[in-house]
């Protein structure tokens, strides 16, 4: 089994070096096939796994970006709607007001700031995030509305998670023709700053920080099939207000469901994870809806006697934009004894034709 | 990393004893043989002198006395006899002196809290022994064993870590002082922040001496539930004397002989008198192959350790001056592999080294006034460390991950000092100073200047009536690091209300300091925001204890003894976590709750011939912390215990036969469950009871060698269920381990000396 994956790599390896050898001398743009399969050290950043990694199989690349580089994400395409940053924890609370200047956190109860620290206390915390799941359908910041002065101030917490805190925020969010308007000031400010957003459809999301600006977070939206990170993930506890606890999870993996990604899992007891061939696609279900349908399901969460430990008895298949389907498993949660950079090998299954 | 090669260290051994020149005995004026009421001999005697000084008898009964002691006047105690007070007939260098046989509790020495070796009897403390007797008797194979079977003590297996936490009647082991030979243990560890007391070599306890109630008038700090006196075996009555042990015992089903699978006990011991001086040293291995249970893979249920004890010793003494230096070393590895992996296996191990050298002396100026001394300094270090395997290269390398390795460090300097004045017939005063001075330090614990206590006390004993002795006590201290009670004061008092009865009672204020750990501690991470609390304050507690303690003998041959206790501890500023009100993402420390416990214990014992006999119940109440809030949750919720032991020694046959038995009652709790609605409401949960037996036979061949054999838990208990619906990352779940199954164990002992 061993000696096999390695000469498969090495075929592999091998392969890309005498393409692009080839592809020196030829000037026509060449269709590259996609990558048959691999090993891919996630660059998760370590220990507090600071980064968010983007991965597309078809190149066998991955692309890692600091969870706390942005804040805020506007969707593109024909939505108006804003996200917060999941990945540090943020999370959000509406005033009632819709001018920003009359808002100030000076104002808030211990309450209204308790309800924004992502904890197992927390139990209203699920009303103020992202739907872990599913964000665009349930943001915790209601769709931007048309009608300019129904667009409430949000308080805004800047997530806490694996992250120094920082202090609150306010904002408000209005359309501006096919794009949006941003309203932004620290929460016991007088005055604020305004930013446009131009939609670049490129993308499934355009990324902000209050910071930097608009920045470079998430890879085009047909560059990317999964995720890992850390981020805002629910779990039923009947305590919690709407019976959902939103909590912290630090090895989620998502797939890139705004870029039609799907994926499904397969247990090994079912069919091993070698003898999985193309004909045993058809007997599968891909989601391409809840972002979580990997989420945490690829590891053991470790107990009293056990530490975390990557699952074996599962593996996943992952439909890329392109229609090419790849087998998917998880090695390792570490590298050289180091969390926060798990390991994962993939395999073409099928090409698209 | 250490690792010890048994052979080597015997072989130093051997050497170190072959060199020691013999040298010829001094001469004895007196010799003196001490018979039972058969006239048999009673082997290993103690015999004080007036001066307290002590000699011990040998196998025959004899012992020799280089001069007439003061006054003629001797006291004579053996373990299973009665002690007595003789005199030395004048002009006599031949003595012949008769002990009646008692129960072995019947009449105890003990020596904690006391000056001096005191009888049980006579002690205003109520003092619980496990005598050497039932030690060797039972052949255990760590302290455990011992004490779990004992009325009003619980352990909590930590399978994680591969330690355990007591509870003593109703209080956490982060409560019980921990002393060995008077002196007290550190390094207090894991998040029960307390003294792992399996880390102390079984092979060198003589016997253990456990004190209900507080005693923080001498012992200071912790000693606030009660003090656990680990008394290690003084050796130095042989002119020459070389023990071997070795014990080999199944872990439930598991087993394979001398290594790996199982429990492996090996032990050398020496000691060499040579005039004033006494010379000792001793090793033992106590490797422990873990338990796989329901685990198929990798990993254990219990996880394998290995340990390694190194003591050696030089003593010195004359009539009015004693002096002993120890040293005691521990290394102890705990193995924690990690699941099977696909790419990387991660296992840790847990590493401890402790150096501990004490230096104990006492110093009788004239027959008013003596005093004694116990000073340790011990350097405490546990390492963990993580191990990568790579499953496809092969490659096994320590891993160089931020966290993945981390030591903490305990040093620790005590030094206690107790004076003894007797200032008349009836009153004498017990003045002394206690220095402990302690440094922690290491991931997770904050720079900090450690924490240096100095404490005065003074306690005087008063018998205005030979029936009566009044015992008032007060400690002073000043502590660097957090606030200390005012004073501490205590009483304890023992009246004789006739020749077969004594009542005890006493009051006593104790308290628990915070430990490094909970002044400094810091660990932040993603999922992880704790910290101590620098402005912490010591626990502190009332406690009230009474007992009445009934001898009698009913004929020559039956003997009974009972004992009624009863106590309440009341404590205040109990320290528990909360959330920091300035960051209520924060997990930190607060001086807040409040706890108490009380309880009935009733101690039944009859000694009938070659039968003894021990019946015991308990019946203790822990505080419910949630009656402050839910009406519906009682005060307290009580907890019942019982427990049997049995010696039978089988005559014809030299065997001794011996059962323990202890059934461990249920243990209520009140835990907040919060309905759909989000209000809160009590339920009660239950800790399942369960019941513990173990038999083992010991039987002597000739003088030398003697065998262990036994089993250890027969009823095959392994875990017990909780209806606790909580439970975190760290806690155990719905099920505890208690045992890993039914165990055999055979051992042999073989023993020379002259």
């Amino acid at each position: 089994m061993q000696q096999y994956r390695f000469l498969t790599l090495t075929a592999l390896m091998a392969g890309v070096t005498l393409f692009s050898s080839c592809s020196d001398d030829d000037p026509e743009p060449v269709v590259v096939p996609p990558t048959e399969s691999g090993i891919i050290e996630v660059d998760g950043g370590g220990a507090t796994y600071p980064n968010t990694a983007y991965i597309q199989f078809r190149t066998g690349t991955q692309t890692a970006v600091a969870r706390e580089s942005w804040d805020l994400a506007f969707a593109t395409g024909s939505e108006f709607k804003v996200l917060i940053n999941g990945t540090t924890g943020a999370m959000a609370s509406a005033t009632g007001e819709t001018d920003i200047n009359v808002v100030s956190s000076a104002d808030m109860s211990a309450a209204d700031s308790a309800a924004l620290v992502l904890s197992f206390t927390n139990l209203e915390g699920i009303l103020h995030v992202d739907d872990p799941s599913m964000p665009l359908s349930k943001p915790a910041i209601a769709a931007v509305n048309s009608t300019e002065a129904s667009n409430e101030v949000y308080i805004l917490s800047r997530g806490a998670s694996g992250v120094e805190a920082k202090s609150l925020k306010k904002i408000r969010i209005t359309r501006n023709g096919e794009g949006y308007t941003l309203q932004h000031a620290d929460a016991d400010a007088a005055d604020f700053i305004s930013v446009d957003v131009v939609k670049d459809n490129d993308h499934n999301f355009v990324y902000f920080s209050f910071e930097n600006g608009i920045v470079d977070v998430e890879p085009a939206k047909d560059s990317w099939d999964i995720s890992w990170t850390a981020g805002t993930s629910s779990t039923p506890y009947p305590a919690a207000t709407t019976g959902i606890l939103a909590y912290f999870f630090q090895d989620l993996v998502y797939q890139n469901i705004y870029g039609g990604v799907g994926a499904a899992s397969v247990l090994e007891a079912d069919i091993a994870y070698a003898d999985f061939t193309e004909q045993d696609v058809n007997s599968l279900t891909f989601d391409s809806s809840d972002r979580l349908a990997i989420g945490s399901t690829w590891r053991n969460g470790g107990g009293p006697t056990s530490s975390p430990a990557v699952k074996d008895d599962i593996y996943y298949i992952i439909k890329d934009a392109d229609e090419n389907i790849y087998k998917v498993r998880f090695l390792s949660l570490t590298k050289d004894g180091e969390r926060g950079k798990p390991s994962l090998e993939f395999e073409l299954v099928s090409e698209d034709l | 990393m250490h690792r010890f090669d048994l052979n080597k260290y015997f072989i130093i051994c051997s050497l170190l004893f072959l060199a020691m020149p013999i040298m010829a005995q001094a001469q004895a004026v007196l010799q003196g043989k001490v018979v039972d009421s058969h006239g048999n001999a009673v082997s290993h005697a103690t015999i004080w002198l007036a001066d307290l000084k002590g000699e011990v008898a040998d196998e025959q009964g004899v012992f020799s006395l280089a001069e007439l002691p003061s006054e003629g006047k001797l006291k004579i105690s053996a373990v299973g006899f009665e002690t007595i007070w003789a005199t030395w007939p004048s002009g006599k260098t031949t003595e012949t002196f008769v002990l009646t046989s008692s129960t072995s509790d019947l009449e105890t020495v003990v020596v904690t809290g006391n000056f001096e070796p005191q009888s049980a009897r006579q002690s205003v403390y109520q003092v619980r022994t496990i005598g050497a007797e039932v030690i060797k008797n039972r052949a255990p194979s760590n302290i455990q064993e011992v004490l779990s079977t004992e009325l009003g003590i619980r352990f909590s297996q930590d399978n994680a870590l591969g330690s355990s936490n007591m509870e003593l009647l109703g209080m956490s082991g982060q409560n019980v002082k921990i002393l060995i030979d008077g002196i007290p243990m550190v390094g207090r560890q894991g998040t029960s922040n307390e003294i792992n007391i399996n880390q102390i070599d079984i092979n060198r306890i003589e016997r253990v001496e456990i004190v209900e109630g507080p005693m923080s008038v001498v012992y200071g700090a912790d000693a606030l539930a009660g003090v656990i006196n680990i008394i290690t075996k003084s050796d130095a009555s042989e002119k020459f004397d070389v023990k071997a042990r070795v014990q080999e015992e199944t872990v439930g089903n598991e087993y394979s002989p001398f290594d790996g699978k199982g429990t492996h006990i090996r032990s050398v011991t020496g000691s060499y008198r040579l005039k004033n001086w006494d010379f000792g040293a001793s090793f033992s291995q106590n490797n422990f192959g873990g338990w796989k249970g329901e685990e198929t893979g990798r990993e254990y249920e219990w996880l394998p350790k290995d340990q390694n004890f190194l003591n050696l010793k030089a003593g010195w003494g004359n009539e009015s001056l004693n002096l002993e230096y120890q040293l005691d070393f521990l290394d102890e590895t705990v193995f924690s592999y990690g699941p099977e992996a696909r790419l990387e296996m991660l296992d840790q191990e847990f590493i401890t080294s402790r150096w501990m050298h004490r230096l104990s002396g006492r110093w009788d100026t004239n027959s008013k006034f003596g005093f004694t001394w116990q000073g340790a300094f011990t350097d405490y270090a546990r390492e963990s460390q993580t191990w990568v395997t790579n499953v496809r290269t092969g490659e096994h390398y320590q891993s160089q991950a931020p966290g993945a390795n981390s030591t903490i460090d305990y040093t620790g300097f005590s030094w206690r000092m107790i004076g003894d004045w007797k200032i008349a017939d009836k009153f004498k005063l017990q003045p002394g100073i206690d220095l402990n001075l302690e440094q922690g330090s290491g991931e997770r614990i904050d720079e900090n200047e450690g924490i240096q206590d100095y404490a005065i006390f003074l306690s005087g004993e008063w018998s205005p009536v030979s029936t009566i002795k009044i015992k008032p006590g007060l400690r002073k201290s000043w502590n660097s690091a957090y606030e200390t009670p005012a004073l501490i004061p205590s009483l304890n008092t023992k009246f004789a209300l006739n020749e077969n009865l004594d009542l005890r009672l006493a009051y006593a204020n104790g308290f628990r300091a915070p430990s490094i750990r909970e002044l400094y501690f810091n660990f932040f991470d993603a999922s992880h925001s704790i910290t101590g609390n620098p402005d912490l304050k010591a626990e502190t507690s009332n406690s009230f204890n009474g007992s009445l303690d009934w001898k009698a003998q009913v004929n020559p041959t039956w003997k009974i003894s009972t004992v009624l206790g009863a106590f309440y501890n009341d404590v205040k500023d109990r320290i528990a976590y909360g959330q920091d009100p300035s960051d209520i993402q924060v997990t930190t420390l607060f001086n807040v709750e409040r706890y108490k416990t009380a309880g009935l214990t009733l101690n039944n014992s009859h000694s009938f011939k070659n039968l003894t006999a021990n019946v015991g119940f308990s019946y203790i109440g822990r505080y419910n912390l949630l009656s402050e809030e839910q009406t519906i949750v009682p005060d307290m919720s009580w907890t019942p215990e019982v427990n049997t032991n049995l010696t039978y020694l089988i005559l014809p046959w030299r065997t001794t036969a011996t059962l323990f038995y202890k059934w461990t009652g249920a243990l209520p709790g009140y835990e907040t469950i919060t309905d759909s609605e989000g209000n809160p409401s009590a339920t009660e949960i239950m800790l399942d009871g369960y019941h513990w037996i173990d038999i083992s036979f010991k039987k002597d061949f000739g003088k030398h060698l003697s065998v262990n054999a036994g089993a250890r838990n027969i009823l095959d208990v392994k875990q017990i269920s909780s209806t606790s619906g909580g439970g975190d990352a760290h806690g155990g779940g719905t099920q505890r381990p208690v045992g890993y199954g039914r165990s055999y164990f055979l051992g042999l002992t073989y023993q020379l000396n002259k």
